[in-house]
């Protein structure tokens, strides 16, 4: 099958790439684009650890073909936060020490930005956030300092937004 | 593996590329079913008609017969959306167990049906409601109740070259609720052992007018259970009516046993998720009316 031409806007950038139809947008982010964050594992929409933003909204990559995404706006962990300016959650993932073996935390981290993003400015309970989650599995098992940091993130950026309105 | 990927720009264009390319083509909109089946090799197709620019397909929108569903309405949206936080309440509580929430952000309802499942939550849910499907092919629209639309599993009274546009769900009385409840082996990212929905109807006085009562994962498809169903008709709606539903269901649902479950477990589970989920139902009337 030959490849057809695309352009994916990826982290605010736009990439023009030939691909395969049945490349999926994980294989593209990987091999052809070289953004190793969202991580390659199950490929059967079962472990969360290929998320990705799609329009602002979690989804996984490992099954949503590229040739499906011209038009679309892809943010990865590698947009949303980078060593020297990381992102408020990503600060609040290290302060919690809720990072283990770190295989699976870009998904938790954009899994949990999507989700907060949709609940606008409520606190979400411990139970929200965990079924929430509960599409991004860790092995290393480590949820409950994953559940700490993002509750921790949620309240402060409420405080914050709640200050703004004072003003 | 090798396919072409099309990208029609209206619903008579996608169905006329699908009338034409014939059985090599399917439609694809989240694709959180259709990929993995290719990625697992148990389907082939040469063209994939990429359905998701087509806005004609979109949105949620109340008319005076009830609720109209467009086919891409993702789990994500049902969940969300506030036409479906009252009496439908049940679609909700089906969506919102589908997967993680990446994929209730991709899958949509549209494919959720086609893929006919017999285990889908929200089919469920849908059969419960007395959902009605439209499909658009290039012999015309067709409107078809989503019982007579499912054949079998994973097959579908659907021809190739019919688009399923969208769903309608019928507007209930005021006296009436709904429900889902879902057993699964664990909480999460779990597809069901057994699911029933549930759409009660009662009276002033606490009759049941009417009642729907739909099954997954306890026969080829989604089905109704229809002896249980009748047997409520004309009974007080109360907790004795309830467990007699769900022994009658139960006798006359048709499970098989599988890696999941046994045959008997399944309906055990019937026995007892049919009365939780007329209960469910009853309530959310009553909460409804004070």
């Amino acid at each position: 099958m030959s490849r057809v031409r695309i352009a994916l806007s990826i982290n605010g950038e736009c990439h023009e790439l030939d691909i395969e139809p049945h490349w999926t947008l994980l294989h593209v982010l990987r091999n052809e684009i070289g953004l190793m964050g969202s991580k390659q594992n199950c490929l059967e929409a079962e472990c969360g650890v290929c998320t990705v933003l799609l329009d602002g909204k979690a989804v996984i990559s490992c099954i949503l073909l590229a040739a499906m995404c011209p038009g679309r706006e892809i943010v990865t962990i590698e947009g949303f936060g980078n060593p020297e300016h990381l992102h408020p959650l990503q600060h609040a993932f290290v302060a919690h020490g809720a990072v283990q073996c770190g295989y699976c935390i870009p998904g938790m981290i954009l899994t949990a930005q999507s989700f907060l993003d949709e609940i606008g400015d409520r606190r979400p309970s411990r139970e929200e956030i965990r079924e929430a989650i509960s599409g991004t599995l860790c092995r290393c098992t480590g949820y409950q300092k994953i559940v700490d940091a993002i509750a921790a993130h949620a309240a402060g950026r409420r405080g914050k937004r709640a200050q703004a309105h004072v003003c | 593996m090798a396919f072409a990927v099309h990208h029609p720009g209206s619903v008579a264009d996608a169905v006329a590329l699908a009338s034409r390319l014939g059985d090599s083509a399917r439609f694809i909109a989240g694709g959180t079913d259709l990929v993995v089946q290719i990625n697992h090799k148990r389907c082939a197709p040469h063209h994939l008609i990429d359905i998701t620019r087509l806005g004609e397909l979109a949105g949620i929108e109340e008319t005076q017969c009830g609720v109209r569903i467009g086919a891409l309405t993702t789990h994500k949206e049902i969940e969300r959306h506030p036409s479906f936080q009252g009496a439908l309440r049940g679609l909700v509580e089906a969506a919102c167990v589908v997967g993680g929430h990446q994929v209730r952000n991709l899958g949509t309802i549209g494919g959720n049906i086609a893929n006919a499942s017999p285990a889908a939550d929200v089919v469920v849910a849908l059969l419960a409601l007395g959902a009605e499907v439209s499909l658009v092919g290039s012999s015309g629209t067709r409107v078809m109740k989503l019982g007579e639309l499912l054949i079998g599993p994973g097959r579908t009274a659907r021809r190739n070259d019919e688009l399923l546009t969208s769903v309608q769900i019928p507007k209930l009385s005021p006296m009436a609720g709904s429900a889902f409840v879902k057993a699964g082996r664990r909480k999460a990212m779990e597809i069901s052992v057994v699911c029933v929905g549930a759409c009660l109807v009662v009276d002033a006085s606490g009759r049941c007018i009417d009642a729907r009562i739909a099954l997954g994962a306890v026969g080829p498809t989604v089905l109704r259970a229809r002896g249980a169903e009748d047997a409520l008709r004309g009974q007080r709606a109360d907790r004795s009516a309830f467990k007699q539903a769900g022994q009658t269901a139960a006798a006359h649902c048709d499970p098989i046993g599988d890696v999941r479950a046994s045959e008997q477990y399944r309906r055990l589970l019937v026995e007892v998720l049919v009365p939780r989920a007329l209960a469910r139902s009853l309530s959310r009337i009553t909460e409804a009316k004070s």
